[in-house]
C-alpha cells in the first residue's frame, strides 16, 4: 500500500464498516487491529527509506493547481517518529478497548481517526494539513460524546468548540502565509519571504497552544479527559496533544526561527506556568482521573519548556518527553478508568488498599506513577533530565527551578498512591471484584515494559530522535 | 576485575526478579535465593577488596542528547570498597536474620525481592563514577526504602510512613537533581573525581561551587535524616525491623555522608564545610536529646542514628574526612547490631515495641543481651570498641578547628555523652531488673541461635575488632596516611563522664523507679519531655506548612483562579456566542454533532470535485 492509501483507505473502510456492522459486532475490532499493525509496519518501513536530510517525497495527489491545493505527502524523521508513535499507540488503544460496549461503531470511529491522523503527519500542504487536523476532531467528538461518562456531551462540545476556535487562528495564519509567500507548501516557505512573520507567529502559536495545551488555554482538556472513556483519554494525551507539539515544533520553531527566538521567553514563561500551575491543580484534585489529566498537562509544560530552548538538545529532549509522556500517562489513564468502572467512583477517598485486591494492576499503576514523577529507570527520568540539562544550558542557572517540578509531581503522585493503592481497604473496594479483560491487561504490560525499556536504554530512541534536528543549523548547539 | 564489578552491579537486580518469581511458587525459595546472592555479593566484594591495586574505572555512555553526552560510569576505589563491604556484609547478615524474623509473613517473595533491589541500589550508589549513576542509585534506594517501609501497606501507619519517607527524601533529591543540571552547565563534567580536581584547581566559579555544594548537602540532609528533614526516619520504624536495621540504620542513611565525602575537595574549595558542621551539630543535639525520652525501642535507635550520623557530618564539616568516614563505618556496624538486637527482642516479645513493658529479658535471651550490650558499649564510645576511636577523633577535630571550636564542639560533646545515657537506658529497661509486664514476659520466647544470635555475634565481634584497625580504615577512606588528632584531656574527661552517666541511668531507671515517677510529674519536666518526645515539633511544623500553606493556600488559590477566572472567561465567551447564535439560530441546530456531520458531507463533496478536477 502506498502512503495515500493509508490516509484514505481507513476513512473509506470506516464508512463501509459502519454500513455492515452494528452493535457489538466484533468484526471492526479485528480489522482495526490488523489495519493498525499494517500502519505500524508501514511507518517503520519508512525509516529505512528516509534521506539523512530533508524530506522523503511520497507523491502529490488531488491537485487543483490554480488554488495551490495539492495533497503533497512528504515525511522527514520527525513525522515518521510521530507516525510510529501514533500507530503503536493505536494498537495498544485497540487492545485496551477490547471489551468496549457497542464496539462496532467505536472501532469504526477509531479506524477513521487513524486515517485522519496519518494525514496530519504526512501532508506538507498547509490546506490539507488543516483539513486532516480538523478531521481528527470528528471521530474524537463522537468517541467522547457517545462512550463518555455522565457529562460527556458538555465535555465533547467544549472540546470541539475550543479546538475549533483555535483552528480559526491556524487557518488565518495559513492564508496569510499563502498571501505573502505564494505557496501552501510548508517545505518551500521561508521566514525571510514573509512580510508579517510576527502576526503569523502569534496566530499559529495561539492555535497550537490550545491543542498542546498551554496555560491559559488548557481548561478543555481536564473536562474532555474526565468524560472520555479511558482508551480515548490515552489517544487524547498520547496523540492529540502530540499533534499540537508536533505542529508547534514544525510550524512555529522550525518555520519561523527568528520570530520564535524573539518570543522564546514567552514560550518559556508559559511552559513554566503550565508545569507548576497544573502541578498544583493536581495536588488539590480529589478526582482521580482529573488529577491524572492535570499531571498530563504538567508534563506537556515540560515539553513546552524544552521547545522554548530552541536548541538541538532541547528539541530532541522535547521529542523524547513527548514519547515518554505518551507511554507513562497511558497506563495511568487506563487504570484510573478501570478503577472507576469497577468501583463506580472517581473520588480517591472512596478507594484505598487496591494493592490488596489487584496487586499486579496496582504494581503497573505504581510503576507508571513513578515514571510520572521522574524516577531513574523510567522514561520520565530521562525526559526530565534531558529537559533540565538543555534548559539550563540554554537559559542559564535559574532554570534549575525545573527540578522543583518533579517535587510537585512527587507530591501528587505519592499522595495519590497513598489514597488509592495503599492503606486500608475502603468499603467500596472490599465489595468490588477487580478482574480485567486479558487484552486490556496485555496493553498495560506493554506500556509498562516500554516505560522501563526505553527508560533504561534511552539510546534506542535517541538514535532515532537526534538525527531529526541535525539539519537545522540555526538551532543553538546544532552541529 | 571489571567483569567482577559489573557482576556485582547486575546480580542483585536479576536476583530480585528471580527471587520474586520463584518466591511466588514457594516462599522458602525466595529466602534461599536472597541468602545465596547476598553471600555471593559479599564474597565478590571481598575478592575485589583483597585484589585491589588500582581503582576500577569503567566509563560508559548512557545516551546522547543532541550534542550532549550523558555518562553512566562505574568507579570503584578504596572508599567505594569500604562502603561496598558494609552494604553487602550487613546486607547478607540482615537477610540471614530475616529468615526467622519474616518467617510467618505471607509475602516473603516481595520482601526479599525488594531487599535485593535495595542492595543493588546501594552498590550502584557507591560504585558511581558520575552524578548520573550516583543519582540513579540514590533514587533506587529511595524507592526501595519507600516500598519496604510501607511493606505492610494494608494498615494505615506503614502506608503513611512510606509516603512521609518518600516525600521528605524527595525534597532533598530534587536539589541533587538540580545540582546535576548546574554542574553540567558550570563545569561540563559530571565525573565525581574530575569535579574534585576541577574545584581545587579553580576551574569552576567559586560561588557556583558554594551553591552546588549546598544543593547537594540538602539532598544529603534528606537522605541521612538530619535537621530539618529527619521526621521521616522516625516514622520509617513502622517497617520491618530487619529493614530498619539495614536501610535506616546501617546503609542508606549513610549515603548523605558518603556523597559529601566523595566530593570532599569540592566542599573544601567551596568553603561549604562549615554549613555541614552547623547542621550536623544541631541534628546531633536534637537526636541525642530526643532519643532520651522515647518509649519505643526502635524510635530511640532512630534518633540515635540521626545523632550519630550527625557526628560523622560534624567530623567532615570540621575538616577531617578520615574522622567522619571512620565514624560512618563504625556506626554502620554497631547500629546494625543494635537494630537487629532490637529486632530479636521485638520478635520474641510478640511484636511489642514499648520499652516500659519490657524488663528482665536477660533471663530469656542472654545471648542477645550480651551482644546488644557490646553494641551499646561501642556506641557509647568505650575503648577498645571501634565507636570510641572515631567519636574521640571527631571531638578532637572540632576542638582543634578554630571555626568549630565553641558552640559546635560543645554540642558534639553533649551529643557524645548523651548517647551513653539513652543507650544504657534502653539496655537497662529491656534486660535488667524485673519484668514490668508479667503477661508479656511469660510469652517471650528464646530466639534461635543460628538464625538470630549468630549474626549478632558476628557483628559484635566485628565492632570490637574494627577498633584495632582504625588507622587502616582511616587510610582507606581518606586515601592518606592518617594521624588521629588527640586532645589530651578529652579522653579522661569523656570516660569519666560516660561512667558517671551510665551509673545515673542505672540508678534512675532500675533501682529507684519511684524517683523517676516523681521527677516526671513535675510540670517543667513534663513540658521538656513533650518537646523532646515530639522531636522538637519539627514534623508538626513541616506538616502544618505543607498542609496549610502549600496545599491549603497555594493549591487552593490556583484552583480558585482556574475555576473562577480562566474557565469562567471561556464560559463567558460561550455565553456571548450563544447570544449571537440565537440571533441567527433559526437555520442552525446548535449541536456540534450536526455541524460536524455537515462538515463531513461538505468535505466529501469537495473531495469528489477535486478528484474529478485533478484528473483533468
Amino acid at each position: 500500500m502506498s502512503a495515500i492509501e493509508f490516509i484514505f483507505a481507513p476513512l473509506v473502510l470506516a464508512l463501509v464498516l459502519s454500513l455492515v456492522t452494528r452493535g457489538n459486532n466484533s468484526l471492526s475490532k479485528y480489522i482495526s487491529l490488523i489495519l493498525f499493525a499494517f500502519m505500524l509496519s508501514f511507518s517503520i518501513n519508512l525509516f529505512s527509506q528516509l534521506p539523512s536530510k530533508g524530506y522523503l517525497d511520497l507523491g502529490s495527489f488531488l491537485a487543483v493547481k490554480k488554488f495551490d491545493f495539492i495533497l503533497t505527502l512528504q515525511v522527514d524523521q520527525l513525522s515518521v517518529v510521530m507516525l510510529v508513535l501514533t500507530s503503536s499507540l493505536l494498537i495498544l488503544v485497540a487492545l485496551s478497548s477490547w471489551s468496549m460496549k457497542n464496539q462496532a461503531m467505536y472501532f469504526n470511529l477509531l479506524i477513521a481517526f487513524s486515517g485522519a491522523i496519518f494525514g496530519v503527519f504526512m501532508s506538507t500542504n498547509f490546506l490539507w494539513f488543516f483539513i486532516f487536523w480538523e478531521l481528527t476532531l470528528v471521530p474524537m467528538y463522537f468517541l467522547v460524546g457517545i462512550w463518555g461518562a455522565e457529562r460527556r456531551v458538555y465535555a465533547a462540545v467544549k472540546f470541539f468548540l475550543y479546538t475549533h476556535v483555535a483552528s480559526m487562528f491556524i487557518i488565518l495564519a495559513f492564508f496569510l502565509i499563502h498571501k505573502e509567500s505564494g505557496t501552501f507548501d510548508m517545505t518551500l516557505v521561508k521566514e525571510s519571504l514573509l512580510l508579517s512573520p510576527v502576526l503569523i507567529w502569534w496566530l499559529l502559536f495561539i492555535g497550537f497552544a490550545v491543542k498542546l495545551p498551554i496555560f491559559p488555554f488548557h481548561t478543555w482538556l481536564p473536562d474532555a479527559h474526565v468524560q472520555a472513556p479511558a482508551p480515548i483519554s490515552v489517544l487524547l494525551a498520547g496523540v492529540l496533544l502530540k499533534m499540537g507539539a508536533y505542529a508547534m515544533i514544525r510550524m512555529v520553531i522550525l518555520l519561523l526561527p527568528e520570530t520564535s527566538q524573539q518570543y522564546a521567553w514567552i514560550i518559556l514563561a508559559l511552559g513554566l506556568i503550565t508545569l507548576f500551575y497544573s502541578g498544583f491543580m493536581a495536588i488539590y484534585e480529589t478526582h482521580l482521573k482529573k488529577m491524572v489529566a492535570y499531571s498530563s498537562i504538567s508534563h506537556m509544560g515540560l515539553v513546552v519548556i524544552a521547545i522554548s530552548t530552541m536548541s538541538y538538545a532541547g528539541l530532541s529532549a522535547a521529542v523524547y518527553e513527548m514519547l515518554g509522556h505518551a507511554f507513562i500517562i497511558a497506563p495511568l489513564f487506563l487504570i484510573a478508568g478501570f478503577l472507576h468502572h469497577k468501583t463506580g467512583s472517581w473520588q480517591m477517598q472512596d478507594m484505598g488498599g487496591i494493592m490488596q485486591k489487584a496487586p499486579y494492576i496496582s504494581a503497573i499503576f505504581v510503576l507508571a506513577g513513578l515514571g510520572a514523577l521522574g524516577l531513574p529507570g523510567t522514561m520520565g527520568f530521562v525526559g526530565e533530565l534531558s529537559i533540565l540539562i538543555s534548559a539550563i544550558k540554554a537559559d542559564g542557572v535559574w532554570m534549575a527551578v525545573v527540578a522543583l517540578g518533579s517535587m510537585v509531581g512527587a507530591g501528587y503522585i505519592i499522595w495519590m498512591f497513598r489514597r488509592v493503592v495503599y492503606g486500608e481497604m475502603s468499603e467500596i473496594v472490599q465489595k468490588t471484584k477487580f478482574s480485567m479483560n486479558p487484552m486490556e491487561f496485555l496493553s498495560l504490560i506493554i506500556f509498562a515494559i516500554a516505560i522501563v525499556l526505553f527508560g533504561l536504554f534511552p539510546n534506542i530512541l535517541f538514535d532515532i530522535i537526534n538525527p531529526i534536528f541535525v539539519q537545522y543549523t540555526f538551532l543553538g548547539g546544532a552541529l | 576485575m571489571q567483569n567482577l564489578a559489573l557482576t556485582l552491579l547486575l546480580l542483585p537486580m536479576f536476583g530480585a526478579v528471580i527471587a520474586f518469581i520463584l518466591g511466588k511458587i514457594n516462599s522458602k525459595l525466595a529466602f534461599w535465593i536472597a541468602e545465596i546472592i547476598g553471600l555471593a555479593l559479599f564474597l565478590i566484594t571481598l575478592k575485589l577488596f583483597m585484589g585491589f591495586n588500582e581503582p576500577i574505572d569503567i566509563p560508559m555512555t548512557w545516551f546522547t542528547l543532541g550534542n550532549f553526552t550523558i555518562p553512566f560510569g562505574i568507579y570503584i576505589d578504596e572508599l567505594s570498597l569500604v562502603m561496598l563491604l558494609i552494604a553487602t556484609g550487613l546486607g547478607f547478615l540482615d537477610i540471614h536474620f530475616a529468615h526467622d524474623y519474616m518467617k510467618k509473613d505471607p509475602s516473603q517473595a516481595r520482601y526479599y525481592a525488594k531487599v535485593l533491589f535495595f542492595i543493588g541500589g546501594m552498590i550502584l550508589l557507591v560504585s558511581a563514577k558520575d552524578m548520573i549513576s550516583l543519582f540513579t542509585g540514590w533514587e533506587f534506594m529511595g524507592l526501595a526504602s519507600y516500598l519496604l517501609i510501607s511493606f505492610w501497606h494494608e494498615s494505615k501507619e506503614p502506608a503513611d510512613a512510606g509516603m512521609s519517607a518518600f516525600l521528605f527524601t524527595r525534597f532533598g533529591d530534587i536539589f541533587l537533581f538540580g545540582a546535576i543540571g548546574l554542574l553540567f552547565y558550570t563545569s561540563g563534567s559530571l565525573d565525581l573525581v574530575n569535579l574534585n580536581t576541577m574545584a581545587t584547581s579553580g576551574m569552576i566559579d567559586k560561588d557556583m561551587i558554594y551553591i552546588i555544594s549546598i544543593f547537594i548537602f540538602i539532598a544529603a540532609i534528606g537522605k541521612s535524616g538530619q535537621f530539618p528533614l529527619f521526621p521521616w526516619l522516625m516514622r520509617a520504624m513502622e517497617g520491618p525491623t530487619t529493614v530498619s536495621a539495614l536501610i535506616h540504620g546501617a546503609t542508606m542513611v549513610n549515603s548523605g555522608i558518603y556523597i559529601v565525602a566523595r566530593l570532599f575537595d569540592f566542599y573544601v574549595a567551596g568553603e561549604a564545610l562549615i554549613i555541614v558542621a552547623v547542621f550536623g551539630a544541631i541534628s546531633a543535639f536534637i537526636g541525642a536529646t530526643s532519643a532520651l525520652v522515647q518509649n519505643e525501642l526502635k524510635k530511640v535507635l532512630a534518633y540515635s542514628t540521626m545523632s550519630h550520623l550527625s557526628l560523622a557530618f560534624i567530623g567532615l564539616g570540621a575538616g577531617s574526612l578520615a574522622a567522619g568516614m571512620s565514624h560512618l563505618v563504625n556506626h554502620a556496624v554497631f547500629k546494625a547490631l543494635l537494630f537487629l538486637s532490637a529486632g530479636a527482642i521485638i520478635m520474641s516479645a510478640s511484636h511489642v515495641k514499648d520499652l516500659w513493658r519490657f524488663g528482665g529479658f536477660s533471663k530469656k535471651m542472654i545471648g542477645v543481651a550480651i551482644f546488644m550490650g557490646l553494641g551499646a558499649l561501642s556506641l557509647s564510645g568505650i575503648p577498645p570498641f571501634s565507636g570510641f576511636y572515631s567519636k574521640d577523633a571527631i571531638i578532637a577535630t572540632t576542638l582543634l578547628n578554630p571555626q568549630t571550636n565553641g558552640l559546635i564542639s560543645t554540642l558534639t560533646i553533649i551529643a557524645g555523652v548523651l548517647s551513653v545515657a539513652y543507650i544504657s537506658r534502653v539496655w537497662f529497661l529491656t534486660f535488667a531488673g524485673e519484668s514490668r509486664d508479667k503477661e508479656l514476659f511469660e510469652k517471650v520466647k528464646t530466639p534461635s541461635f543460628f538464625w538470630i544470635t549468630l549474626p549478632l555475634a558476628i557483628m559484635a565481634i566485628t565492632t570490637l575488632t574494627l577498633g584495632f584497625f582504625q588507622d587502616d580504615i582511616a587510610k582507606l577512606v581518606s586515601g592518606k596516611v592518617y594521624e588521629e588528632p588527640h586532645v589530651e584531656y578529652v579522653l579522661v574527661s569523656l570516660l569519666s563522664a560516660i561512667v558517671f552517666v551510665a551509673f545515673i541511668i542505672y540508678m534512675y531507671y532500675v533501682k529507684r523507679l519511684d524517683i523517676t515517677k516523681k521527677v516526671a510529674s513535675q510540670p517543667l519536666m513534663k513540658a521538656i519531655h513533650k518537646v523532646l518526645f515530639n522531636g522538637y515539633y519539627v514534623e508538626f511544623f513541616i506538616h502544618y506548612f505543607s498542609r496549610e500553606v502549600v496545599v491549603g493556600a497555594g493549591a487552593k488559590t490556583i484552583n480558585w483562579i482556574d475555576t473562577n477566572l480562566v474557565d469562567a472567561s471561556v464560559n463567558g465567551v460561550k455565553t456571548l456566542t450563544q447570544k449571537i447564535y440565537r440571533l441567527f439560530g433559526k437555520t442552525h441546530s446548535g449541536y456540534a454533532g450536526d455541524n460536524s456531520g455537515a462538515m463531513i458531507i461538505g468535505l466529501l463533496i469537495l473531495l469528489v470535485i477535486l478528484i474529478s478536477g485533478g484528473a483533468m
